[in-house]
């Protein structure tokens, strides 16, 4: 049976986060970076959104690769940057009881004949954050100075990914 | 029992911990659940402009954004003093009835129904979304995909944004719908339905002809004797978007009957000293502790108590499967916890029939879905049904519409000191003189998820799991064990 949601050879990139909770922000502002710097780019889109699990995997759908940057949290010094993959995102404060973990949502999407990025295609960019817990319209100092950095390692990200791809 | 001494150690943040006091004879004394609370909110809110917070309200929850925005967006019709019209109100409790049943169908296929369809004894590995999908069909991936898609395609054509609708203003929603746009809803809804109708006899067949599990819902380890809150409509049946608030006891009764803007009158919140998070009860009966009774003002907000707070659903299917919860379970009130999950589906019917009759409501692609306020702003309560149980926004302001304070009782902080109960009156049937039977973890996270509790509003960090930690304590509070295991 032909998918409803066919591939597009696309590049999804997707910040995720709360606009109103201090370093859970970042996500947000890397990708509202990166939406202007690959302006025209017809192989990448660029998005955000809030939540991980079903409604993550949803948002990658049709796509063939997808880099996803969000805060994380594992103890290393504030505005460090991680590279992470579907199999290695840490169990830490995250997604919620109301929610699947992404990897278990694409398995589910693959099963429900839709079409997504293999695992490995799938890159993680993790920002070590600082503060998750309180109400406000800024980073913290190290979170803000690790945005640039953030941007570059995805740029890089995509280019190696797509690299990848060619024959 | 030795008396509990509780230290600022004992105040702990955290996400989805258990604390299970141990007494001297090494039985369950108590548990605390600490559910993790996001900071400031008030604070954040004070100083800015009233109309902005159904947009920055939606935020604090990353579960239920669009409860939280037609809340706060009934809260301003409060604060400006504006009726909106009648298209208005349809075209939001349209756009509302989408939310709830696609929300409430990812709870039932993601994180409630593996416990039944797979099997409360199945192995953890198994009891997911995908062991649903192994155990009743590859169909069903695409079924639930689709009704989720179908529900967030909607939310964004009405609300004008995928994440976040940007649509509830005082005195209506900032944009209509075309004949188009209605006939598209129209279908959608007509699918919904069938996909309601499909997971009631999915709950039918894999739930009720298994007379195991018709016990073990039934069964008093996961029953509680407390009063049930729900919204109703003029009829008293279950109403999500609008109506008076109705509160019966523990013998199914009512009690209370009052509008959202009395709130205050009805519900306080009781402060723990081990806990951030408010315990609200039931003002006119009291706080009597953690415990169940006539006498105790421990209330439900729940799927489950909506349906004990009515008298019957306002859509013809959902009503039919109403009659036959109220049957097969005994007649009302149905307090066993774990019901909730069949009152979740019944819920979901009732959304998609009334989804259904507001999409072919004519007045719904009327022009005239907005009137502008002309009232001095002042202060204005908000409420609805939010699936995990009544949502209150209050908002006080100065004559320029300027925030001065804000108040919000969300749906799971309803169900704070319920969850409690529930957790301990499990891990009471499973932990006796300091023994763990084998599968507390399992038989804890089963009572507390019927509540579909919502955790650590909107804060998520990257994609992964939610931990459940449980730790034993001895009663001066020092850590016998320490049990965890991944949710999802």
């Amino acid at each position: 049976m032909p998918s409803k949601y066919p591939a597009t050879g696309k590049t999804l990139i997707i910040g995720l986060g709360n606009p109103i909770v201090a370093d859970d922000s970042v996500g947000l502002r890397v990708a509202a970076e990166l939406r202007s710097l690959l302006t025209g780019r017809p192989d990448v889109d660029v998005t955000e959104d809030y939540w991980g699990g079903l409604r993550l995997m949803e948002r990658m759908i049709g796509y063939d690769r997808a880099i996803v940057i969000d805060a994380i949290r594992t103890g290393a010094p504030p505005g460090t940057i991680h590279h992470l993959t579907t199999a290695s995102v840490p169990t830490q404060k995250s997604a919620s009881a109301h929610d699947v973990n992404l990897p278990t949502a694409l398995a589910f999407g693959r099963r429900a004949g839709v079409h997504l990025p293999a695992d490995e295609d799938v890159r993680l960019i993790g920002i070590e954050a600082d503060d998750l817990i309180n109400f406000s319209d800024e980073c913290t100092p190290a979170v803000t100075a690790a945005i640039p950095h953030a941007v570059q390692e995805v740029l890089q990200q995509l280019d190696s990914m797509l690299e990848g791809q060619k024959p | 029992m030795k008396r509990i001494s509780i230290d600022p150690i004992t105040r702990l943040e955290g996400h989805g911990k258990i604390d299970i006091f141990l007494d001297d004879q090494g039985d369950v004394a108590n548990c605390y659940l600490q559910i993790p609370e996001l900071r400031g909110f008030e604070k954040f809110c004070e100083g800015r402009q009233v109309e902005d917070l159904p947009n920055l309200t939606q935020r604090i929850c990353g579960v239920c954004p669009e409860a939280h925005h037609m809340a706060g967006t009934k809260a301003l019709d409060a604060v400006f003093r504006v009726d909106p019209p009648p298209a208005a109100k349809k075209l939001r409790e349209l756009l509302y009835s989408v939310f709830c049943a696609t929300d409430h169908t990812t709870h039932f296929y993601a994180l409630g129904g593996p416990d039944f369809v797979v099997g409360p004894t199945a192995p953890k590995a198994e009891r997911n979304i995908l062991g649903v999908i192994n155990k009743v069909g590859m169909e069903i991936a695409g079924k639930v995909l689709k009704m989720r898609r179908d529900g967030h395609a909607i939310i964004k054509m009405m609300g004008g944004r995928a994440i976040h609708p940007n649509w509830g203003v005082p005195g209506g929603v900032s944009r209509g719908i075309n004949e188009e746009q209605r006939k598209e809803i129209e279908q959608l809804g007509r699918d919904a339905i069938e996909f309601a109708k499909f997971s009631l006899q999915l709950f039918a067949d894999v739930v009720l002809k298994n007379t195991e599990y018709v016990e073990l819902i039934k069964s008093d380890a996961y029953t509680h004797q407390v009063y049930n809150m729900g919204t109703v409509d003029a009829n008293n049946h279950v109403n999500f978007y609008d109506g008076k608030i109705r509160v019966v006891g523990p013998d199914g009764k009512e009690r209370f009957k009052y509008d959202a803007k009395d709130y205050r009158d009805y519900v306080a919140e009781r402060v723990e000293p081990w806990s951030y998070l408010k315990f609200p009860y039931l003002k006119k009966v009291g706080w009597k502790g953690f415990v169940d009774g006539v006498e105790s003002g421990v209330y439900r907000a729940t799927p489950l108590s909506r349906l004990n707070a009515a008298d019957g659903m306002a859509t013809p299917l959902a009503n039919a499967e109403y009659q036959r919860f109220y049957d097969t379970l005994g007649g009302k009130p149905v307090q066993p916890t774990l019901a909730t999950h069949w009152a979740r589906l019944i819920e979901i019917l009732y959304a998609t029939e009334n989804w259904v009759r507001l999409a072919t409501d004519p007045e719904v692609t009327s022009k005239d879905y907005r009137v502008l306020p002309t009232e001095t702003p002042t202060e204005g309560v908000g409420c609805v049904e939010a699936p995990r149980g009544t949502l209150t926004h209050h908002y006080v302001t100065d004559e320029r519409g300027i925030v001065k304070k804000v108040n919000l009782i969300v749906g799971t902080t309803n169900n704070n000191a319920p969850i409690c109960m529930s957790v301990k009156k499990a891990a009471q049937g499973l932990i006796k003189k300091g023994k763990v039977t084998e599968g507390l973890l399992n038989m804890v996270e089963m009572a507390f998820r019927a509540y579909d509790p919502c955790f650590g509003c909107a804060t998520h960090s990257l994609p992964g799991q939610m931990p459940l930690e449980v730790r034993l304590r001895d009663p001066q509070g020092n850590v016998l064990d320490r049990l965890t295991q991944y949710m999802g």
